[in-house]
């Protein structure tokens, strides 16, 4: 026997309405998580390339330092190299002219150089052709100079000469 | 006129109330404080990165800096790290001589930075020329030399017999000496 003339609608435990409701209540939570995930995830990725910044920039500052000393060790050896070069310059002019000085009539036979100190060996056919032509030029470069001659059979002398340069105390 | 609000509505009403507390609470709790959060680190992230550029500048400057100085300074750079080696000395500057003969070479003294070795030479010469190509020839050589007092010439028939010490520097060896001191 039927009591209504329409159907019997079926029962949800949800309605309509309230579907529609928690579909749209779970889009804006979802668009939240979304918003929220974004926003953690962007975090971490600036919070990494930071630290990977920081880490270059301190390699870096390292690189620089460790160039710096590099720098200054280059620096220190040409100086120093340039102090050798000029050394052995000055030292080869020193001879130079020390050879070029000794006049033709004398004859050396021994030189010796040192740091402050010359000592030569040699034959004059006089005193005073060694006297005027190599003792005068050595008073002049040196402070102190000394000259001691032995006659020889034929007339001439062998002399040996001592000159010596005083060094400059410098007051501390 | 009764104004009638049916029960699944106010079912309704109650829920949106309770998801707009919920949707605050979640603004207020994470997604403003995250907000932050995110701005702070993409500011630091600019400095830093502003500061890792300047960085970055003078490191290239200073090592275009180092690079012009190692160019500019090759040979003496790999002079002081240079192994003296008698034989190929010997072979280099006997032509200015006629005979020429170094001593072994021995440990001399430390000079700031550079460890000094002592090499006693003999040699003889037709002509004091000789002699001054060779102090020109020494600045050229493979290793930092620096020829030194005494120096003894001798007259030997037509030939000079010279006698003198030289010193070779070399750098990066100061422990060593040190070590050899104690």
């Amino acid at each position: 026997m039927q009591y209504s003339f329409i159907k019997p609608r079926r029962k949800t435990l949800i309605s309509p309405e309230f579907k529609l409701l928690f579909f749209f209540f779970s889009i804006t939570i979802g668009m939240l998580f979304v918003s929220y995930s974004f926003l953690k995830i962007k975090t971490l990725m600036y919070e990494s390339t930071t630290q990977e910044m920081l880490a270059k920039g301190e390699t870096m500052r390292q690189g620089i330092s460790a160039m710096h000393e590099n720098i200054a060790f280059i620096q220190i050896e040409r100086r120093h190299a340039e102090g050798i070069y000029t050394e052995n310059t000055v030292l080869k002019e020193s001879i130079h002219n020390l050879f070029d000085l000794v006049p033709e009539k004398i004859t050396l036979s021994q030189a010796l150089l040192k740091e402050d100190e010359l000592v030569l060996y040699g034959v004059t056919p006089s005193k005073e052709v060694y006297e005027f032509l190599l003792q005068a030029p050595l008073r002049s470069i040196f402070h102190r100079s000394y000259t001691s001659y032995y006659a020889m059979p034929n007339g001439w002398y062998s002399f040996v000469s001592k000159n010596y340069l005083d060094r400059e105390v410098s007051a501390q | 006129m009764k104004f009638h609000i049916s029960r699944q509505m106010i079912y309704i009403l109650a829920l949106a109330l309770v998801f707009l507390i919920i949707v605050f609470i979640f603004a207020f709790a994470f997604l403003i404080p995250s907000g932050k959060e995110y701005r702070m680190a993409r500011m630091d992230a600019k400095k830093i990165s502003y500061q890792v550029d300047t960085i970055q500048a003078e490191y290239d400057k200073i090592n275009s800096n180092l690079k012009t100085l190692q160019a500019d300074n090759r040979h003496i750079i790999g002079a002081y790290k240079t192994i003296f080696n008698p034989e190929r000395f010997k072979k280099m500057y006997s032509p200015h001589f006629e005979s020429f003969s170094l001593s072994k070479l021995a440990m001399h003294s430390q000079d700031g930075e550079f460890a000094v070795y002592e090499v006693n030479t003999s040699s003889l010469i037709q002509s004091p020329q000789g002699f001054y190509d060779f102090l020109d020839g020494v600045n050229k050589s493979d290793n930092i030399i620096g020829v030194n007092f005494p120096i003894h010439f001798e007259r030997d028939a037509n030939l000079i017999k010279s006698s003198f010490t030289m010193h070779v520097y070399i750098a990066g060896q100061k422990s060593t000496i040190e070590d050899e001191n104690k």
